[in-house]
């Protein structure tokens, strides 16, 4: 439970702040150089509210599975994308909590490895304690 | 239970289509106003709402030519110092976006505030110069014209260089 609260947690805040001010984010995503203006667009109002979604799902415990394997796939996905901007060598400011942002480094993908080793234990535990969708084993 | 047997469960990707579903029409719904301009055209330059940064523009190189053959704005180099010797538009002020960022920058003695600014990086797409001149206009400056076409548009036009060998 303690796990799904701090994971949850850190998603749903990491979302707050982007939500807040979605052509930041949109900048920011396109400073990692990687996609262009529209999906940059659209990527910075739709990624928030699925991190949000995905975040309460966890801790709540609807779709605790879907939750947990959207939010480890995100973290695969941030991992990879940090990894890769590192080694084209561009300097960004990694946009994960809106204006609390800093840089996307090295510490920033021993943290995301944290949060996706924490939420893999959730994806993969059988308990589903709390769950309001409980499923039968 | 195993991550096949996670992947195999029909449960697991409804959760996630379901998820993924409700994200797309919240962040549509919620962003409605910002959606409706960009369908207009607004923000495919960049993510800068007018209101926020006025006096904030994107201009093309007849402008930025004309501005700098009657000599009514500042050229203001984005790119790092090296790039900025090897060659710039002539009579520009390099002013490295890195540098402004990491060090307190005295600003005020480099760029006048009471002449346009054209600020350019290296073109195509470079992104320094947009964020210096967010920066910029954080600092109080209020002319601001971002050259997207940047050196490269500059230099393929075959207009002026200047070199640099004892300026910063």
């Amino acid at each position: 439970m303690l796990l799904r609260l701090i994971v949850g947690g850190i998603f749903i805040w990491a979302a707050v702040t982007k939500i807040a001010d979605p052509l930041s984010f949109a900048q920011n995503i396109r400073n990692y150089r990687l996609v262009g203006q529209t999906l940059s667009f659209a990527t910075a109002i739709i990624l928030p509210w699925l991190e949000l979604i995905a975040g309460i799902c966890l801790i709540v415990g609807v779709f605790p599975r879907s939750s947990a394997l959207l939010v480890s796939g995100l973290l695969v996905f941030f991992i990879i994308l940090v990894t890769v901007t590192i080694l084209r060598g561009i300097d960004v400011d990694c946009g994960c909590f809106g204006t609390f942002s800093r840089k996307a480094d090295l510490w920033l993908i021993l943290e995301d490895s944290l949060w996706l080793a924490m939420s893999l234990v959730l994806l993969f535990s059988s308990e589903n304690d709390f769950c309001l969708l409980r499923k039968n084993p | 239970m195993n991550l096949k047997q996670i992947l195999r469960e029909r449960e697991t990707w409804k959760g996630v289509l379901i998820i993924l579903l409700l994200s797309v029409v919240l962040g549509t719904v919620s962003n409605a106003g910002l959606v409706k301009r960009f369908l207009q055209g607004e923000f495919r330059q960049a993510f800068l709402s007018k209101e926020d940064y006025p006096g904030l523009r994107f201009i093309t190189l007849p402008e930025v030519e004309e501005l700098w053959h009657n000599q009514t704005a500042v050229m203001v180099d984005s790119r790092p110092v090296s790039d900025f010797r090897r060659g710039h538009i002539p009579g520009a002020v390099s002013v490295p976006l890195e540098e402004v960022q990491n060090r307190a920058y005295d600003l005020g003695g480099r760029v006048p505030s009471d002449r346009p600014l054209v600020i350019y990086c290296e073109g195509g797409d470079c992104l320094t110069s947009l964020n210096l001149a967010r920066l910029l206009h954080q600092r109080g400056f209020r002319d601001l014209r971002v050259f997207s076409g940047g050196w490269n548009e500059w230099l393929s036009a075959g207009l002026p260089v200047e070199k640099e060998n004892e300026d910063s």
